[in-house]
């Protein structure tokens, strides 16, 4: 709006005054005006609000009225009027020469890291690093933002081998960083919601590397799948300008996941027959390794309750992976969808083709999808217009407000149905286990166009 | 004093020794290591548009971005704002779509119709 020569006072919480001033900054605007009230105002009563309004910036400690009327009018100070660009000192392209121990207190001190001490990336470790690829260092991999709003740093090949080497890495997984690198996608996405992210390999590169897809895949348990999905989160700091705490990084909570990335190599050689690996869902050929990325917040551990079926259980347990649902997401045209990706133990992806005759993933997914109603309690919070409907009388929505509590109405909780369910074979078949999440896919990368 | 000087010297040489070694061994623990970080983009400014010299006669827009459960805020701070200066015009208006969607048409409106705007509000 200002650009349109419009003087605008954004209203914001305080608990977002760094994030928006870094944004602000970022988008050329150092001397954006603002206006803070108390956070949140979500859900607050008009009283509340009114005291906020008639009350104090929890920042300035001005009268909130005030402050409006006066970014609104208050003449332009030189410095506001200023154009042309702003000067950023370039990060120097070496950091030293300290002790190791020092290094490691500037890499820290910096943000560098995740919290955990790195291998330091000595130019001789870096140069080995770049053997595991056939592209040259100077070679332009992507541009990586750590969401919308914010700008999008880009970065090279020997950026990403530089964390690939302080992540632990060794050269022959860095054609699988690189591939992750190449999709801009970030493993530390900025929402307040704390999202996680997860990689899954397939391909010949999961045994040429010495992936592990079974017991144990998902934990910390073998050097490739701890360190490639580590490298992936210090790329998101370092290359993509996220992980900043208040400024590019906001999750309430953060995520524990963010550690790992759920790194793993899917089980292709245990995949019932007929039950395509990701990759082939995703439109790769036979013998390409590839590497896909989804995203979700949450996983949980799954086993089977006689005497009913794995997929019943499954059912159930979707009702819990809706992603956004509130009836005012829905009055603002975000549909109540759910997301879910199922990570299966070999023995039960046995079980449900050979017992419960699923011939391949897709059927399994389209079952769940046609099968898993919503409750009466989520339905209603998310369609407050189909209430009302219901309690004028309208059909069917009035006879489904007569159903008992715990019922299930007959619309389908994976409302965007042109979204699959993801599912993927990983474990090692000491119990028929499985993990469930609120994952959606993101994005496939070649991993044999970075060899 | 004749008695002394050897072992002066001695023990001169001895610590002159030390401070060669300590040195020697603190620069060779020293290493030099590659920075991280990506390559971020020019900041270009954007100009501020010029303030308003007064409200009293002007339209001022009051901009809901439709974060989830916050639109009570905005129509109070339009109530607040009418009451405190009447001689203002506050008009209320919904961006279009989520928090996620821009909304051309209702800059459009603004440019054309709006004095200045207020625009909230996340959370």
């Amino acid at each position: 709006m200002e650009k349109l020569g419009k003087p605008t006072a954004p209203v914001i919480t305080n608990v977002f005054e760094d994030l928006v001033k870094t944004i602000a900054f970022k988008k050329g605007m150092p001397d954006q005006r603002f206006v803070f009230v108390p956070h949140p105002v979500s859900g607050k009563p008009a009283s509340t609000c009114r005291e906020y309004l008639e009350g104090k910036d929890p920042i300035t400690g001005k009268p909130v009225l005030q402050e409006i009327v006066e970014v609104l009018t208050k003449p332009l100070t030189e410095e506001e009027k200023k154009t042309g660009f702003i000067e950023r000192p370039k990060p120097p392209r070496l950091a030293g020469p300290d002790t190791p121990e020092n290094l490691q207190q500037l890499f820290l001190k910096n943000g560098w890291t995740d919290g955990l001490p790195i291998v330091l990336p000595t130019e001789e470790k870096v140069a080995e690093m770049l053997r595991g690829t056939s592209h040259k260092p100077d070679e332009m991999v992507a541009q990586m933002r750590p969401s919308p709003p914010h700008e999008a740093w880009e970065y090279t090949v020997e950026k990403v081998a530089i964390n690939a080497v302080m992540a632990g890495a060794k050269p022959e997984y860095f054609p699988v960083i690189l591939a992750v690198a190449s999709t801009g996608v970030t493993s530390l996405f900025t929402s307040t919601t704390s999202f996680a992210r997860m990689v899954v390999v397939n391909g010949p590169i999961r045994d040429q590397i010495g992936m592990n897809s079974g017991i144990g895949a998902l934990g910390p348990f073998n050097h490739a799948n701890a360190t490639i999905g580590r490298a992936w989160t210090l790329i998101s700091r370092n290359l993509g300008g996220g992980g900043t705490t208040g400024q590019t990084y906001l999750g309430s909570q953060g995520n524990n996941l963010n550690y790992n990335n759920l790194c793993f190599a899917e089980k292709e050689e245990e995949l019932p027959e007929g039950w395509n690996p990701v990759h082939l869902q995703k439109g790769f050929k036979p013998g390409e390794s590839v590497v896909s990325l989804f995203s979700g917040w949450s996983i949980i551990d799954n086993g089977g309750f006689k005497p009913y079926s794995f997929q019943e259980v499954m059912k159930r347990q979707s009702l819990s992976f809706f992603t956004s649902g509130t009836g005012n997401c829905f009055k603002n045209g975000v549909p109540d969808s759910a997301a879910l990706t199922l990570l299966l133990d070999p023995l039960v992806a046995k079980d449900l083709k050979e017992s419960q005759g699923f011939k391949t993933k897709e059927e399994l997914g389209q079952w769940l999808i046609k099968n898993t109603f919503k409750s009466t309690w989520e339905y209603w919070a998310c369609r407050p217009d189909d209430l009302k409907k219901a309690q004028e009388g309208v059909e069917p929505f009035a006879s489904w407000l007569k159903l008992p509590p715990g019922a299930l109405v007959p619309v389908p909780v994976f409302f965007d149905s042109n979204k699959p369910i993801e599912i993927i074979v990983v474990g090692g078949r000491t119990n028929p286990f499985w993990q469930a999440g609120d994952f959606n896919y993101i994005a496939s990368a070649s991993v044999d166009k970075w060899k | 004093m004749k008695k002394l000087k050897p072992w002066l010297l001695l023990g001169v040489f001895l610590l002159i020794s030390l401070l060669a070694t300590y040195a020697l061994y603190a620069d060779e623990a020293k290493i030099t290591v590659l920075n991280p970080l990506g390559y971020s983009p020019p900041i270009r400014r954007v100009p501020m548009a010029p303030r308003l010299e007064a409200l009293s006669g002007k339209t001022i827009y009051i901009v809901d971005v439709k974060f989830p459960l916050t639109e009570q805020f905005l129509a109070e701070m339009q109530k607040v704002l009418t009451e405190k200066y009447p001689q203002t015009n506050w008009v209320l208006r919904d961006k279009r779509g989520t928090y996620f969607d821009d909304d051309p048409g209702l800059w459009a409106e603004i440019k054309e119709k709006g004095s200045g705007v207020i625009m909230g509000i996340g959370h």
